[in-house]
C-alpha cells in the first residue's frame, strides 16, 4: 500500500508576513536533506507531504528529516481511497489489537459525505467489532488512529508521530562563524545556533606538526556531523603553530592560553567579516576550564572590535552538553583521543584570573599583526 | 621520499606481483570447486605452502594454516590454546597477543602472567621461567620485538619451558622475524605466526605455522578450508604473491642481515647524541631500531621529518589520554615517560640503501636540533 510522510512544522506559523521567506528556506532544507532519494515534496495547508518514494527508503528519509530544523513532528501514513470500507481496511493495519484507543478524524475535503465526528464514530465501531480486546478512551488512550480525508478522493491513515528536531529553518537567522575544536562543546554550540535558523560556518585552529592528521580528520568529521543539521557548512583551518612558538619564546608561560585565545578571536573576527558572518559562536561554558572564567572570557572578548560573540552553552553543565552532543551524533567523534590544540606548550598552571594589564604587557612583546597575517596564509578551506 | 617504516609495512614486491598476477586474472577460480580449473589451484596452494614452510621449518614436522593477517594468526593461537590454568607471555608482546591475554583474563578463562623485559626489550628469561608452573597451559613469546627489534631466542625458551612443564603449548609471534632473522623452528615451538606484508607481501595475508601433531580448534567455522582449521575461501593471489615474495626474500636474507647491520651502525653512530638516545640493544634485529629524542615528542618530529621527505614510525600515538600516550613496551623496558614520549622507530627493508640511511640521519639530526631549539 502506498505510503506518504506527513511533515508538520514547528514555529513557522508565528511568522506572519515573513511566512513565505521561512517556508522557502524550509522547503529548500528538506530537499537538500533528501538529496539522492527519489521523492516529491508537496505543500499542503499547514504541512508538507513527501510522496512517490520507494518504500525501503522510509527509514532513511525519516533519519534525514529528523535533522532538519523547523520540523515539529512527522508521520508515516498509508494512502487509501476515501471511502469507509477502504479506510477501515487500512486502519486495521495501523490499529493495535488490544488496549485503549480513539479515532481522530480530519476532513480536508468538505465534500466527503460524513463529518469528522461521524467518521471517527463509524471507524471506531468497526475496529471494536474486529479487535475484541480494544476499548475506547477518548481522554487518555494508549494510542490513536488518525484519519485524514484529502481532496481528490484519497485518505491518509496513520498511528504514530515521530518527533522532529524543532527549531527554525536554517537560513532564516543570518550567518555565524563557529570556532570549532575537536572537543565536545563547540559542535554542540554550532548545533544550537543552527537550531535557531542560523547558517553556521566553521573555523578551526591547529598546531601542525605539534598536532596530528588524525586530529584534523576528527574536526572534519565533526564539521560533517554539524553540516547534517546546518544544511552544509564551510570549514576553514588555520595554523597557529608559529603564534604558540612566539608566545612560548617571549611571554610568561601561564598566559599562553589567554594570549593564544586573543589571537584566535582576532583571526576569527576578521575571517567572519570576510565571509559575511554576522557573529562568532563559541562553545564556552562559564568556569569549565581556566580560560572560561569570566576573567578569561573578558580578556579574549576584549580584542573583538565589532561582532557579537554568541555563547549558547554558557550556562550549561558539562553533562547537559554531553547529552546534546550524544543526541546530535557528535559525541563518539569528540571523545576520540587526539589532541586538537597542542598541549606541548601548555603550562602546568594556566592563569585562571588573568589581569588585562599583564596581558597587554606580554602581548606588546609580539608582532601581533605579522603573526595574524602569517596565520591567514596557512588557511585551508573545505566545503561540506 | 625515503621510507623507513618497514616494520609497519613494506612495499609489495613487484616481481612477486607479476608472477602471481595470473591467479588474479586467469586462475580466479575457487580452489574448493570440483571442476578442474578450481581443483588445480589446490596444487598451486600446496606449492606456496611448501615454499613458505620449508624456508623456516621442517615440512615433516610442521604445517601451515593460511589466515588473513598476523593478528588473526596470533588470536587463533591464543584463543585456541590458552584455555585453562595460567598462561604466560611477556610485557613486550605486540597487542595482537597482549590484548588476547587481557581478554581471556577478563573472561575469567585464564590467569594471565606477564614476564618483565630487559632494557633492550627482550624478555627476562629467568623471570619468564619462574612464571611457568604445573598449571601453565600456554606460553607466548614474541620472536622479534616490533618496537625495539630485540630478538628472543624462542627455540631455546621453548625447550626450557617444556623442560619445566612438557604439557605447555608454546607460541611465538614471528611477524617481524620471518624472512629477516636467520632461523629454523625447533620442534618445541608448537605455533608460529607470520605475516605477508612485512616482507613484500600484501596486507590481508598471514599464516599460522603449526606442529603437525598438535590439534587446534578453529577460530572461524564454515566451508572447512585449511583442513577445517580456518574456513573461508583462500586468497589465492595473496598467498601466491606471499610465497613468491618470501622466496626472493629468503634467497638473500643472510646478506641482507649483514648489510643492514652495517646500515644500522651508520644510523646509530650518525645520530646527534645531544638529541637522540638509541634504545635498541646491540644485538637487536638490524631491521628495527628504536631511538628517542628524550624530552621532545616523537610524533612532532615524525611530522617534521615527514614534511622533509622522510617517513619513520613512532612508538606512541599522540593521545590526550595519558594512560595510552606512551608505548607500553618502551615503558616495560624500564624507560621513563620522557624517553617514551620521544620515541621514533626507524625500520629498514632489504631495499633500503646506504644513501637513504645517510640522508635520513641528516634529516633526523637537522630537525631534532631544530625542534629542541624551538622547545627551549
Amino acid at each position: 500500500m502506498k505510503k506518504t510522510i506527513i511533515i508538520r512544522y514547528a514555529e513557522l506559523f508565528l511568522k506572519g508576513k515573513n511566512r513565505g521567506f521561512f517556508e522557502r528556506a524550509f522547503e529548500k532544507n528538506i530537499e537538500m536533506a533528501l538529496t539522492g532519494i527519489s521523492h516529491k515534496l508537496i505543500k499542503q495547508c499547514g504541512r508538507y507531504l513527501v510522496v512517490d518514494f520507494e518504500e525501503f527508503e522510509i527509514e532513511e528519509i525519516l533519519t534525514r528529516l529528523k535533522k532538519v530544523f523547523g520540523i515539529h513532528t512527522m508521520s508515516v501514513a498509508y494512502e487509501t481511497d476515501a471511502n469507509m470500507d477502504a479506510i477501515f481496511e487500512t486502519a486495521k493495519i495501523v490499529c493495535r489489537q488490544s488496549g485503549t484507543f480513539k479515532v481522530v478524524s480530519h476532513r480536508g475535503d468538505k465534500k466527503f459525505p460524513m463529518t469528522s465526528v461521524e467518521i471517527s464514530r463509524e471507524l471506531g465501531g468497526r475496529l471494536l467489532s474486529v479487535y475484541h480486546d480494544l476499548k475506547v478512551d477518548v481522554h487518555e488512550p494508549d494510542f490513536s488512529v488518525f484519519v485524514d480525508i484529502r481532496e481528490g478522493g484519497k485518505a491518509l491513515v496513520f498511528g504514530e508521530f515521530v518527533e522532529g528536531a524543532n527549531g527554525m529553518p536554517v537560513g532564516t537567522a543570518g550567518k555565524g562563524l563557529l570556532l570549532i575544536s575537536g572537543g565536545i562543546d563547540s559542535p554542540v554550540a554550532g548545533y544550537m545556533m543552527a537550531k535557531r535558523g542560523m547558517n553556521v560556518d566553521c573555523l578551526h585552529f591547529h598546531s601542525y606538526p605539534y598536532t596530528n592528521m588524525q586530529a584534523k580528520e576528527k574536526v572534519i568529521d565533526l564539521a560533517k556531523t554539524l553540516a547534517q543539521y546546518s544544511c552544509g557548512t564551510h570549514l576553514c583551518t588555520v595554523s597557529v603553530t608559529h603564534i604558540q612558538e612566539e608566545i612560548h619564546k617571549k611571554c610568561r608561560p601561564e598566559l599562553m592560553i589567554t594570549l593564544l585565545r586573543r589571537f584566535m578571536f582576532r583571526i576569527a573576527e576578521r575571517h567572519a567579516k570576510r565571509i559575511g558572518a554576522q557573529c562568532l559562536i563559541t562553545g564556552e561554558s562559564l568556569g569549565q576550564v581556566a580560560s572560561q572564567t569570566i576573567e578569561g572570557i573578558t580578556s579574549s572578548n576584549s580584542v573583538i572590535e565589532e561582532l557579537p560573540v554568541l555563547r549558547p552553552l554558557i550556562g550549561f553543565d558539562k553533562n547537559e552538553i554531553i547529552d546534546k552532543s550524544v543526541k546530535m551524533g557528535a559525541y563518539e567523534i569528540s571523545i576520540l583521543p587526539y589532541e586538537d590544540c597542542c598541549t606541548v606548550f601548555l603550562p602546568d598552571f594556566p592563569a585562571t584570573r588573568p589581569k588585562l594589564k599583564d596581558i597587554l604587557r606580554e602581548e606588546a612583546k609580539l608582532d601581533v599583526e605579522g603573526l595574524i597575517q602569517t596565520a591567514f596564509e596557512s588557511m585551508d578551506k573545505l566545503v561540506f | 621520499m625515503i621510507y623507513l617504516d618497514n616494520a609497519a609495512t613494506t612495499k609489495p614486491n613487484e616481481n612477486a606481483i607479476r608472477r602471481a598476477e595470473e591467479y588474479l586474472r586467469e586462475k580466479f577460480y575457487n580452489p574448493s570447486a570440483m571442476y578442474t580449473e578450481g581443483y588445480a589451484l589446490q596444487g598451486e596452494l600446496k606449492k606456496a605452502r611448501s615454499i613458505l614452510l620449508s624456508s623456516i621449518a621442517s615440512e615433516t614436522d610442521f604445517e601451515i594454516i593460511f589466515t588473513s593477517c598476523g593478528t588473526e594468526s596470533d588470536n587463533h593461537a591464543v584463543f585456541s590454546m590458552a584455555k585453562r590454568g595460567n598462561a604466560v607471555t611477556t610485557s613486550g608482546e605486540h597487542s595482537a597477543v597482549y590484548a588476547c591475554f587481557v581478554e581471556l583474563k577478563n573472561r575469567g578463562v585464564i590467569e594471565a602472567r606477564y614476564a618483565p623485559l630487559n632494557k633492550d626489550g627482550s624478555v627476562n628469561e629467568e623471570k619468564l621461567l619462574e612464571l611457568v608452573d604445573a598449571k601453565t597451559s600456554f606460553v607466548s613469546v614474541i620472536h622479534v620485538n616490533n618496537e625495539t627489534g630485540a630478538i628472543n631466542d624462542v627455540n631455546r625458551l621453548a625447550r626450557l619451558v617444556k623442560a619445566k612443564n612438557p604439557r605447555v603449548i608454546f607460541h611465538s609471534d614471528g611477524v617481524q622475524a620471518f624472512g629477516k632473522i636467520p632461523f629454523k623452528l625447533a620442534k618445541e615451538v608448537d605455533l608460529y605466526s607470520i605475516s605477508a606484508h612485512k616482507i613484500g607481501g600484501l596486507k590481508g595475508v598471514g599464516a599460522l605455522i603449526k606442529r603437525k601433531t598438535l590439534t587446534i580448534s578453529p577460530l572461524l567455522y564454515g566451508g572447512g578450508q585449511e583442513s577445517g582449521r580456518r574456513s573461508g575461501t583462500e586468497n589465492v593471489f595473496g598467498i601466491m604473491q606471499f610465497a613468491f615474495s618470501a622466496q626472493e626474500k629468503f634467497a638473500s636474507f643472510k646478506e641482507d642481515f649483514t648489510r643492514l647491520k652495517e646500515y644500522r651502525r651508520l644510523l646509530t653512530d650518525g645520530l646527534d647524541k645531544s638529541v637522540y638516545t638509541v634504545l635498541s640493544g646491540e644485538n637487536a634485529s638490524p631491521y628495527v631500531t628504536s631511538i628517542s629524542a628524550v624530552g621532545l615528542r616523537g610524533e612532532i618530529l615524525l611530522h617534521m621529518v615527514n614534511d622533509k621527505g622522510l617517513i619513520v614510525g613512532t612508538g606512541s600515538a599522540c593521545s590526550s589520554n595519558a594512560k595510552n600516550r606512551y608505548s607500553r613496551v618502551i615503558l616495560a623496558c624500564g624507560f621513563d615517560e620522557k624517553t617514551a614520549d620521544g620515541v621514533l622507530r626507524v625500520s629498514f627493508c632489504e631495499k633500503t640503501t646506504e644513501d637513504e640511511v645517510r640522508a635520513a640521519v641528516d634529516i633526523l639530526n637537522e630537525l631534532g636540533r631544530e625542534l629542541k631549539a624551538r622547545m627551549e
